[in-house]
């Protein structure tokens, strides 16, 4: 049992580093979608399907407390905090999917 | 790879919810049969990391970046393309919910991209080149599950007629034939610790080394 557990730790010790790094070592350019999207992509069709979802420009229409992974006018420690905030999430999130499947197997 | 609200069009970001949908609700199936006290700590620590690493940009040439998916990597640590869906969803809606990395209405069309092909092709290539040679093998499954997630993401915005296909396949065929060489050597890297660390949670490891 402890012996599972020290495998969530020690995964979450490595995501918890990747975080703090992230926003010192990550590139700033555009990944390969977004570059091929600026040399290629039908403005006119993006136009068209920006219109038809309501959008100023591409992106996504939820609205996002962090986008790109920033909490607005934080600067680099809210970078890392947003990093750790989405560590946590999806922790809890993957966690708590794992769980309730776990539970209703072993009730079978 | 997200991506975006506005690249694909309403009726096409349709399908592809309707088509990730059938692939999640089967990779819960998946998970009702494989959830236990060993592989819950397993999948929340690859949820964590692959999260981390995902927001993590690697530049590669021509002023472009790339960043780990790590599909290939769950579906080959839990000997099940299921796997990679089901963690591949999770991520993506953490993404595209709090970091605006991905659209929500496209999102479908990323868990299918990213997830189901991405898990799929990645699985299979593992399971075909396995018994040559296992790292060489995890590496390729990486590169593969990269490589040809882009060309579909490249047929989407095709479909969409956002990209002409031709420039679109050789763009994104370009860019992520070299993206698919970091997936793949930190894929080969994970897999590899992980199965010489602890082979008892490494499913398809355990496979290999009894077929021996």
């Amino acid at each position: 049992m402890s012996n599972n557990n020290s495998i969530l730790v020690a995964g979450l010790i490595v995501a918890l580093l990747i975080g703090l790094a992230a926003p010192f070592l990550a590139s700033g350019d555009p990944d390969g979608l977004e570059s091929a999207a600026e040399k290629i992509i039908n403005s006119d069709v993006l136009d068209a399907n920006l219109d038809e979802a309501g959008l100023e420009e591409e992106g996504t229409v939820a609205p996002s407390p962090m986008p790109d992974y920033a909490i607005p006018g934080m600067d680099k420690i809210g970078e890392i905090g947003a990093l750790i905030i989405g560590i946590l999430l999806i922790t809890l999130l993957s966690f708590g999917v794992g769980s309730i499947f776990k539970k209703s197997t072993s009730e079978n | 790879m997200h991506i975006p609200d506005g690249f694909i069009p309403l009726w096409e970001s349709g399908i592809f919810w309707v088509i990730s949908l059938i692939f999640l609700s089967m990779s819960l199936r998946w998970a009702s049969k494989e959830m236990n006290e060993k592989t819950v700590p397993l999948f929340t620590a690859l949820a964590a990391g692959i999260f981390a690493i995902q927001a993590m940009n690697m530049p590669i040439p021509w002023g472009t970046s790339g960043h780990m998916v790590g599909a290939a990597l769950t579906a080959i640590v839990f000997d099940s393309p299921w796997a990679a869906v089901l963690m591949l969803a999770l991520v993506l809606i953490v993404q595209g919910l709090f970091f605006a990395d991905g659209g929500l209405i496209v999102m479908g069309a990323n868990i299918f991209n990213m997830g189901v092909v991405g898990g799929f092709v990645g699985y299979y290539v593992f399971k075909s080149l396995k018994k040559t040679n296992f790292h060489a093998a995890v590496f390729t499954a990486g590169w593969s599950a990269t490589f040809i997630a882009a060309l579909a993401c490249a047929a989407e915005l095709a479909i969409a007629g956002t990209f002409p296909i031709d420039l679109g396949i050789q763009f994104m065929g370009l860019y992520h034939a070299v993206i698919g060489i970091i997936e793949g050597l930190i894929t080969a890297v994970v897999v590899g610790y992980l199965a010489s660390a602890r082979p008892d949670l490494v499913k398809s490891v355990k496979k290999v080394v009894s077929n021996e």
